[in-house]
């Protein structure tokens, strides 16, 4: 369960959140939505534990983020799958490299690495790519990859800030499949967008930002 | 540390390395050339530290006479050291013989100098040798105040003596090198730190990811410190062989050392080579510490 409690963020004068409440179930699907500039990605990186607010504090099951240790943290980010709008894959590591490399650092054996890379690839679809790198793939396949490294952990949490923001229609329902297919397995997914299309098509719980503010939720 | 980690860090480290391969070739050339002064320095000291100490165990006088010094006055001189006790060589060099020695030391190209010479300028002399059991029974001092106070006697040297000038010269040099030394570890932790700086930076974005995916700091920084011991291992072997080499090469030849022939060299023993190549490790290591505590900020 993901909470948050009057949570405050500024970037110089720039005041990114302001008093931000919100609750988010386990296993629930929330689309954080609103304009460029209203806080989505800094809430979700808030969430992810990557930055700390000025004031309030996140609590993850029951863990305050606020106050966490680093090497503490560092743990719980194996726990949390985060997709970037830009993938950041490593362009000189393969397909599978890029996968892998989020169970590396568990220290688990080769050959679990590997099953588990494998299964995860084939689930985004992406199984006869494995050896090719990420700048031969097209766009939508570049993203397939980011996921597949955010979920191969099997997270319990999995925060995408604008996965379908680069990727066309037919690539976004493609990508927002694959979303609704890793949450019916449990996981929490938390999906910031701008996409009025997105939120149309897809009827789950939508939190919308302006000006740092929540000024909606249809959960409310 | 579980053994997966290990061969993990391992091939980070490796593969680290073969993808920066012209900035670790460059630090290790410049690592092992700093490294093999200082082993040049050391060679040296462990040789000349050796041949001092074998000629400290004998005593050797030289006895230079006056050139008008009459027959009786020489024949004093012979009976003089002739009668002195202990296990001795004794040796009349004449005018004529000392200036053939000169000549075979300065060699044939250089002695047709000494033919422009109107007159014989060296003296004759008594060189006396007294071997190694007798040094506790010597009194060098009062040997060369007795012969002094001979008639005819002009000049005495005292192997002591110039072994103690040379001495006070080793040990200004060994105090220079030791600077010197120190000044070359720091070359080549700067050296080392700037290595894993810039591989540190090649792999930005990598450690970027990895802190996302959760890797602790100690994950992604095993390897960059496993490279700088991987570099200094290379290095002190590399170091090791290079002077080895320079050994065999210059061991075969003939080597003179104030005009002394054949001084026998030595390679360093294994514990001054266990020093060096600790030392190359350690710096190594120390150079890749000093690059992730001080520009690595995750």
């Amino acid at each position: 369960m993901i909470q948050l409690f009057h949570l405050f963020k500024k970037y110089g004068p720039h005041i990114a959140l302001d008093d931000v409440n919100l609750r988010i179930t386990k296993g629930e699907f929330v689309f954080v939505t609103g304009p460029s500039g209203a806080g989505k990605t800094t809430l979700l990186r808030l969430i992810f534990g990557a930055e700390k607010p000025e004031r309030g504090y996140i609590l993850i099951n029951s863990i305050n983020l606020t106050r966490i240790s680093r090497s503490k943290m560092d743990l719980l980010h194996r726990k949390i799958g985060f997709v970037f709008q830009d993938f950041k894959l490593l362009p000189r590591r393969t397909v599978f490299e890029n996968v892998a490399i989020a169970l590396e650092v568990t220290g688990e054996p080769t050959r679990w690495i590997r099953e588990r890379t494998r299964r995860t690839l084939e689930l985004v679809g992406l199984e006869d790519k494995e050896k090719v790198y990420p700048l031969s793939l097209s766009g939508g396949e570049q993203q397939r990859v980011a996921i597949a490294r955010a979920i191969v952990k099997g997270p319990m949490i999995l925060l995408a800030d604008e996965p379908t923001g680069n990727l066309d229609p037919d690539l976004t329902r493609e990508i927002m499949a694959l979303f609704r297919s890793i949450h019916q397995k449990g996981t929490t997914v938390v999906i910031a967008t701008h996409s009025r299309d997105l939120l149309e098509d897809i009827p789950y719980r939508t939190i919308l930002l302006q000006r740092g503010k929540l000024s909606g939720d249809t959960c409310a | 540390m579980r053994i997966r980690f290990r061969t993990y860090f391992l091939k980070q480290a490796l593969r680290n390395i073969r993808e920066n391969l012209t900035v670790h070739a460059l630090g290790l050339g410049t690592m092992t050339s700093s490294l093999l002064i200082f082993g040049i320095f050391m060679l040296l000291f462990i040789n000349v530290a050796g041949w001092i100490h074998g000629w400290g165990n004998s005593v050797s006088f030289s006895v230079y006479l006056k050139d008008d010094i009459s027959p009786y006055r020489r024949d004093k001189v012979d009976s003089f050291l002739r009668q002195l006790r202990g296990e001795k060589t004794l040796r009349y060099i004449s005018k004529e013989d000392a200036m053939a020695d000169l000549k075979k030391t300065l060699g044939r190209h250089d002695a047709g100098l000494l033919d422009r010479l109107s007159s014989n300028p060296l003296p004759a002399s008594y060189e006396v040798f007294f071997d190694r059991a007798q040094k506790q029974d010597l009194d060098p001092e009062a040997l060369t105040s007795a012969l002094a106070k001979l008639a005819g006697v002009a000049d005495i040297q005292s192997s002591e003596e110039w072994l103690n000038d040379i001495k006070v010269i080793i040990d200004t040099v060994k105090l220079v090198s030791f600077f010197v030394g120190g000044l070359l570890c720091l070359c080549v932790i700067f050296i080392m730190t700037n290595t894993i700086k810039l591989t540190i930076f090649y792999r930005k974005a990598e450690i970027e990811i990895l802190k996302l995916v959760g890797a602790t700091d100690w994950f992604i920084k095993v390897p960059f410190l496993l490279e700088g011991i991987i570099q200094g291992f290379l290095s002190g072997v590399l170091t090791l062989l290079m002077l080895g080499g320079g050994y065999l090469f210059f061991a075969t030849k003939e080597i003179q050392f104030f005009g002394m022939n054949s001084l026998n060299l030595v390679f360093l023993p294994l514990g001054h080579m266990a020093l060096l190549f600790s030392i190359s490790v350690a710096l190594g290591m120390i150079g890749s510490l000093m690059a992730l505590g001080r520009f690595f900020k995750v």
